[in-house]
C-alpha cells in the first residue's frame, strides 16, 4: 500500500478571540492551534499507518505563523510534514486553498488516501476535500465516521443527516472525517522530543507551478462582525435557592412560560 | 440561459431555494432554473416559477455522482449564480461543481443579495463567534442551510419548460451499499418546543434523572453538550446540541451545568427564553441567557421542579 496524507489547517483559537465594544474582532491574545477537525483527520492516518505499516504524512498551507505547527503535528503520528507558509493564505478562500494543496500534493507523491477535517474550526466551509477530489481526478468520500482499509479497498461509513451508508472505493480517494471517528492522541513528552527529529520539509508558493489565476480568491471579505446576543441576562445569585427559584418561576410566568 | 441556478437532492429544499432564486431574478433581472434528480417533482418547480427545469436522469442512484453532469449543464447554460441546498449531499456536490468550474463557493449562507455586480452573503465563522459578510464573484455558489427560507408557493400558472438530460454518472470505483436511516430515539430535539440541556456539570450518568423530572415537569425534551453523548455516551449523539450536532429553537431553553461555549451556544441562539444554572458565574451560558440563576444545580434544579410542577 502506498503512503497516507493528511492535509490540515493552522488556526486561530477562537476561544482566545474577544470581540469589542465596536463588534470587532481582538485576536492579539488569540493563539494557533491545529483545527480541531484536522486532529481526527491525523489521528485516522496515524491509526490506518500503524496498522498497515505505511507512512504517513502531512501537508498544510498557511501564513507565515504555520511554521510554528510543525512540532505539534509531528507529535501526533506522522512522519514528515509539507508545509507552504505564505501571507497569500490570509486571504486565501476554499477556490485557492484547493488549488495549491492539489499542486503540491501532486508534487509530494503517489497517496493510497488524502484525509481532511470535515471543515476548518475557523471558516467551517466544508469545501476540501470535495475540490481536491475533483482537482486530483479521484473519488471524494466525505462526512466519514467509520473508516477501514482491506486488500487495497477502502471501506467507509459516511453520516449524512439522516442516514448512514458504506462506500466502497479502490484506488486513491480523498476522505473528510466528522470528529466522532475517533479521540485523537494527546502527545505525550516522548512523542514531542521524537517530533523534533522528524523532516519537514518547506515549500514556496513559488515553487508549485499555480497561475496568477489559480491564486486569486473567488470569494473576498467585505467585514466581519462579532456576534452579540441581545438577551435580558437577568441572573439571580442570592444565597437563599428557594428566594431565586421563586423569582425564576415569576421570570417565567411572566413570559408565559408555566 | 445565464441566470440563477438550483439544486437540491431534497425537492422540499429547491423550493426553499426558489424564494431566494426569485428574489435575486428580480434583483439581477435574470431567469431562474432548477436542477433536480426527481423528474416526479419538476412540475412543482415550474409552479412555483422556476423558467427552466433540468431532470438529470442517470443509472446511478447516489446524488453525489450527479456532480459531472451537473457542472456540465451549468457550464453550458453559463450559469451566473447557483444556489445549493445545504444538506451535507449538497455541500459535497456544490464544491465539486465549483471546483470543476472554476468557481467560488459561499457555505451555509444566512442572507444572499446581489450588489456591485457580485453575489453578498453573510454566514458564521469561528464557530459562531462571528458574523462574516463576503463577496463572490459570478459565476456564484452558495450553499444556504435548509429551512433558511420557506417553500415558494405554487402559483399555477407556471409556464416553465422541463427538460430531461441522461448523466452518465456510473463511476465503478465506488460502491455505495447499506443505506440505512437512522432511528431516532424518543422525538426530534430539533423540532422541540422545550428543552431542557445537560452539561458536564452533570457528575453521573444516572443524575440524568434530575433532568428529567424537570423536562417531564415543563413538557421539554432533553438535550445535551457534545461531551456528555461523544464522550460519556450518556445520551445519544442526536441529542447534543451545537455547531457539530443539532440546532434547536424551542420557545424555552433550560441549561444546566453548562460553561456556555461559542460551539455549543450557537445551536441555541433562536430560542425565545434562555435560563442558566452554572455554579461558576462566569460560565459563558449567563452571557447568552434571559434569566439564569448561580448555584449548584443539584440544590437549583429539584426545587425548580417542584416549584414548576404545582
Ligand atoms: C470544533 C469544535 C466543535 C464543537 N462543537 C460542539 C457542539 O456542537 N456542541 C457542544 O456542546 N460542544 C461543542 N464543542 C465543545 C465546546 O467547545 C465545549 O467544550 C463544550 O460545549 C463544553 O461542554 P460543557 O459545557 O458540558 O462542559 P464544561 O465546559 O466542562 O462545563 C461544565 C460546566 O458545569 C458547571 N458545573 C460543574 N458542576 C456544577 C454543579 N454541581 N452545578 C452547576 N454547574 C456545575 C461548571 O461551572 C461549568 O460551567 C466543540 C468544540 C470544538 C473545538
Amino acid at each position: 500500500m502506498q503512503k497516507l496524507l493528511v492535509c490540515y489547517k493552522w488556526v486561530l483559537d477562537e476561544q482566545d478571540i474577544k470581540i469589542t465594544g465596536d463588534l470587532s474582532l481582538d485576536t492579539s491574545k488569540a493563539k494557533y492551534k491545529i483545527s480541531d477537525y484536522d486532529k481526527n483527520a491525523i489521528e485516522a492516518g496515524a491509526l490506518l499507518a500503524e496498522q498497515h505499516g505505511v507512512a504517513v504524512e502531512a501537508l498544510t498551507f498557511g501564513n507565515a505563523a504555520v511554521k510554528q505547527s510543525l512540532k505539534d503535528a509531528l507529535s501526533r503520528g506522522l512522519d514528515k510534514v509539507f508545509w507552504i507558509g505564505d501571507a497569500a493564505a490570509e486571504q486565501a478562500d476554499a477556490f485557492v486553498t484547493a488549488n495549491v494543496l492539489a499542486a503540491a500534493i501532486k508534487k509530494a507523491g503517489q497517496f493510497a488516501l488524502i484525509l481532511c477535517g470535515e471543515g476548518s474550526a475557523d471558516a467551517y466551509s466544508q469545501q476540501t476535500a470535495s475540490r481536491l477530489a475533483v482537482l486530483l481526478g479521484i473519488p471524494a468520500i466525505t462526512f466519514v465516521q467509520q473508516l477501514s482499509i482491506t486488500d487495497g479497498k477502502v471501506t467507509a461509513i459516511r453520516k449524512l443527516g439522516d442516514c448512514t451508508e458504506a462506500v466502497t472505493v479502490t484506488g486513491p480517494a480523498v476522505i473528510s472525517v466528522l470528529p466522532e471517528i475517533n479521540k485523537p492522541r494527546i502527545p505525550g513528552l516522548k512523542q514531542v522530543m521524537g517530533a523534533a527529529k522528524k523532516p519537514a520539509a518547506e515549500w514556496k508558493l513559488n515553487d508549485l507551478g499555480l497561475a496568477a489565476g489559480d491564486l486569486t480568491p473567488k470569494v473576498r471579505k467585505l467585514s466581519v462582525q462579532g456576534y452579540v446576543m441581545d438577551r435580558k441576562k437577568v441572573i439571580f445569585k442570592e444565597a437563599d435557592q428557594a428566594d431565586n427559584v421563586a423569582k425564576l418561576v415569576a421570570s417565567l410566568a411572566q413570559e408565559g412560560l408555566c | 440561459m445565464p441566470g440563477i441556478w438550483i439544486y437540491s437532492e431534497d425537492s422540499a429544499v429547491a423550493r426553499q431555494l426558489l424564494t431566494a432564486g426569485l428574489e435575486l431574478k428580480t434583483s439581477m433581472n435574470q431567469a431562474v432554473g432548477v436542477l433536480t434528480p426527481n423528474s416526479e417533482d419538476a412540475q412543482s418547480f415550474v409552479a412555483a416559477g422556476a423558467d427552466k427545469v433540468y431532470v438529470v436522469r442517470g443509472s446511478n442512484p447516489w446524488p453525489e455522482s450527479y456532480a459531472g453532469a451537473v457542472a456540465d449543464i451549468l457550464g453550458r447554460e453559463e450559469a451566473a449564480v447557483v444556489l445549493a441546498g445545504g444538506t451535507l449531499r449538497g455541500k459535497d456536490l456544490a464544491a465539486k461543481v465549483a471546483a470543476a468550474m472554476q468557481a467560488g463557493l459561499v457555505t451555509d449562507a444566512a442572507t444572499i443579495t446581489y450588489a456591485n455586480g457580485n453575489i453578498e452573503t453573510s454566514r458564521l465563522i469561528y464557530g459562531g463567534l462571528a458574523v462574516c459578510t463576503e463577496a463572490v464573484a459570478l459565476p456564484a455558489f452558495v450553499t444556504i442551510p435548509p429551512r433558511t427560507f420557506a417553500e415558494a408557493p405554487a402559483q399555477g400558472n407556471g409556464a416553465g419548460e422541463v427538460v430531461t438530460v441522461e448523466a452518465a454518472n456510473e463511476d465503478e470505483r465506488i460502491s455505495v451499499t447499506n443505506v440505512c436511516p437512522i432511528v431516532r430515539q424518543g422525538t426530534d430535539i430539533a423540532g422541540a418546543s422545550r428543552v431542557v440541556c445537560v452539561g458536564r456539570g452533570l457528575n453521573k450518568q444516572e443524575d440524568l434523572s434530575l433532568a428529567a423530572a424537570l423536562a417531564a415537569a415543563v413538557g421539554a425534551e432533553i438535550g445535551c453538550t457534545r461531551g456528555i453523548s461523544e464522550d460519556y455516551h450518556w445520551l445519544p449523539n442526536d441529542r447534543y446540541i451545537g455547531i457539530s450536532g443539532q440546532k434547536v429553537k424551542p420557545e424555552l431553553y433550560i441549561g444546566m451545568g453548562i460553561s456556555g461555549q461559542v460551539q455549543h451556544v450557537v445551536g441555541v441562539r433562536d430560542a425565545k427564553v434562555i435560563v442558566a444554572i452554572d455554579t461558576n458565574e462566569k460560565s459563558l451560558l449567563f452571557e447568552a441567557a434571559d434569566y439564569g440563576i448561580v448555584g449548584d444545580l443539584y440544590e437549583v434544579v429539584p426545587l425548580l421542579t417542584k416549584a414548576l410542577q404545582k
